[in-house]
């Protein structure tokens, strides 16, 4: 009973804060002079409502399914991996330099690109793991540090080293590397179906299996876990390793399935929105994706809502913010000890009304 | 490298290092209340921002600079209340300013002056030379010749270690990041304190972002601030947690983003992107030279609970 007391709390204060968020958004467009009524019907209209908008919204959602799944493993087991971004674009430029230059085509070279981009964003993450455990370095500021090192030396790739004539951006990928679509008519790629597999694959593991219910313990307690025999340093380690290995799998299917090409702003922001769909998801593989997909949908809904009513696109990004500003104070206000007494008072005068 | 070299690169330095040395001192403020902020990023942004649209409008570098002073506290006070008053953790709450402060800035900017292909363009602060002292040779015109906000930051880090060391206010200060309890019993106010240091880290952030905008460079620009909240982050851990500590390592970024600047002009037919680099390399390098996560305030990013035991 207290158990599903406390899952619905935290499946309420989500659910709240996303109203939340969304009555001040319409609270702003109002302010700038648009029928907020309007504007969230072209919204959701353009995210849903054809077929064809539905399969743009999970197109979109796939890359952000990877870098949320990437911040919740890491969050899972305790270390704020906000690196997301850096493995993201390490993983999707490993993998085109490496069909690039191997000249890899057809289903082999799909593989070996996914291969590579697994195990240089698996790599990169692993920077700010060691560094943690054998420094103790606090692993945020290492891991932003890296995502700007990342983005400059994809930089480096389009436009100096595998430069496409006079434009500042790589030629695209072989046209027989490009992920297949899996309904003709939606836009959305394979790429989808691996984020939907490697989140499954994580609900698995964390909640099913010894080494992931050991990793939650280490997130939870490390001291305790520690003292209880756990390898706590190789569980982060290995947090940071799978975390960064999911980021870059996702940067190499985007660039197979989306990208096609390493181009000036590509991956800008995803490790950050990541973050905030895994928060907001309660570190839950599976309500994670259903977040990104809500976020995507907001996205490609901005962009019809601009067209119908000049709201800016922006707005969508406020809105995604206001969610995890108003979820994280929410659920902190639940823990709060006034807040308990608060709730009993309540329930307490509901049983004698019942007597 | 000849003399004029090297003055232009210690001039840079100075005009590098003070946005990251005004943000790593609202960190340090904060941190030194328990307050660990990495919100950073995000009140940067938001100060930038209104330290570039108050002097666009009003012609004048002062304003711009009160105005991203004001949004900064404005938008750490949602931290603030959520930290302290909520006891969310911090680490995640600064995540969310992250994320909030910068999608404001940007959605302000475009409702302020629309998808804009014309350049908005604002003027800078002018430096003012010290009488005398900017005579000096060689020193003279690096030092001595620099914008009031240059002079008012330095003195800030004096005013900060004298502050923090040798005044009784500054040490109950320290107290509370220390050992709120024990605070408490001394009769010391633990969350108006902890209030306050959110005021002064949103202050002097929002004035690092505006300095961005007011002294540094004529345009408004999304992700203006480009790591700098991070790498003060980086360099208030360096520094130790002491005003002339974090003024070192602030010093020491500034030199690499000016050697960085110098060696793209000079290029050796190596890409860029590699100098570019160097400032976020060497923030990598140096903390994990310096390592140690045991220095630094006890009680930083814990929640400060009355009634708890």
């Amino acid at each position: 009973m207290e158990k599903l007391k406390r899952s619905l709390t935290g499946f309420l204060v989500p659910v709240l804060s996303i109203l939340l968020a969304f009555v001040i958004g319409a609270i702003i467009m109002a302010c700038l002079g648009a029928n907020p009524f309007a504007a969230m019907a072209a919204l959701f209209q353009g995210a849903f409502g054809t077929v064809a908008s539905v399969g743009t919204t999970l197109n979109r959602a796939s890359p952000l399914i990877f870098t949320a799944l990437c911040a919740c493993f890491a969050y899972k087991c305790g270390v704020f991996n906000l690196g997301g971004e850096g493995q993201f674009l390490i993983g999707a430029t490993a993998a085109f330099c490496a069909v690039h230059l191997s000249g890899a085509k057809g289903i082999g070279g799909i593989l070996l690109a996914l291969l590579v981009g697994i195990a240089a964003g698996g790599l990169w993450g692993m920077i700010p793991g060691i560094l943690k455990i054998t420094r103790g370095l606090n692993e945020m500021i290492i891991s932003i540090m890296l995502n700007y090192v990342a983005t400059l030396f994809m930089g480096v790739i389009y436009t100096s080293w595998i430069r496409d004539a006079n434009t500042p951006q790589t030629p695209s990928v072989d046209d027989t590397l490009k992920l297949s679509r899996v309904i003709p008519g939606m836009r959305f790629t394979w790429a989808l179906i691996i984020a939907l597999g490697v989140g499954l694959l994580l609900y698995y593991f964390l909640y099913w299996t010894s080494p992931g219910f050991k990793l939650r313990a280490v997130g939870l307690n490390m001291t305790a876990s520690r003292f209880n025999g756990f390898p706590v340093n190789r569980y982060i380690l290995m947090s940071f390793l799978i975390s960064g290995a999911i980021a870059g799998l996702g940067g190499a299917s985007d660039l197979l399935g989306t990208q096609f090409r390493l181009i000036n702003g590509y991956g800008s922001g995803y490790g950050f929105d990541g973050v905030a769909m895994a928060l907001i998801g309660q570190l839950h593989p599976i309500a994670t994706i259903i977040v990104a997909i809500f976020f995507a949908a907001l996205r490609v809904g901005a962009t019809s809502m601009q067209v119908a009513t000049g709201v800016p696109t922006s707005v969508s990004d406020i809105i995604q913010a206001l969610v995890i500003v108003f979820s994280v104070a929410g659920m902190a206000l639940t823990k709060l000890p006034e807040f308990e007494a608060f709730r009993l008072r309540v329930s307490g005068k509901k049983e004698k009304e019942g007597k | 490298m000849n003399l004029s070299a090297i003055s232009s690169i210690i001039l840079a330095t100075v005009r590098m290092c003070v946005p990251v040395l005004l943000i790593a001192l609202a960190e340090l403020y904060s941190e030194r209340a328990g307050m660990v902020n990495i919100g950073l990023e995000g009140l940067a942004a938001i100060g930038a921002l209104a330290g570039f649209m108050l002097t666009y409008t009003t012609g004048s570098t002062w304003v711009g600079i009160l105005a991203g002073a004001a949004a900064g506290i404005l938008v750490n006070m949602i931290y603030a209340f959520a930290t302290v008053s909520l006891c969310a953790n911090h680490t995640v709450y600064g995540m969310a300013i992250n994320l909030l402060a910068p999608a404001l800035a940007s959605f302000i900017y475009r409702v302020a002056f629309g998808n804009g292909s014309s350049l908005m363009q604002v003027e800078l602060m002018r430096g003012i030379g010290i009488p005398g002292l900017k005579d000096i040779p060689f020193l003279g015109p690096l030092l001595f010749d620099q914008t009031p906000m240059v002079y008012l930051t330095f003195a800030l880090v004096i005013f900060t270690s004298v502050f923090f060391n040798r005044s009784k206010a500054g040490l109950n200060y320290k107290s509370v990041g220390e050992h709120p309890k024990a605070a408490a019993t001394l009769g010391i106010n633990v969350t108006g304190t902890k209030y306050l240091s959110c005021v002064i880290c949103g202050a002097l952030a929002g004035i690092g972002g505006a300095y961005l905008t007011t002294c540094y460079s004529t345009t408004y620009t999304e992700g203006i601030v480009s790591g700098r909240g991070f790498i003060a982050l980086a360099a208030v851990i360096f520094g130790r947690w002491t005003g002339g500590g974090v003024l070192l390592a602030c010093l020491f970024f500034g030199l690499c983003d000016a050697l960085q600047i110098r060696l793209q002009v000079s290029s050796l037919g190596v890409p860029y992107q590699f100098f570019q680099m160097i400032p976020y390399v060497a923030t990598v390098v140096v903390l994990a030279i310096a390592g140690s996560k045991k220095a630094g305030p006890k009680a930083n990013g814990k929640p400060y609970r009355k009634e708890e035991r």
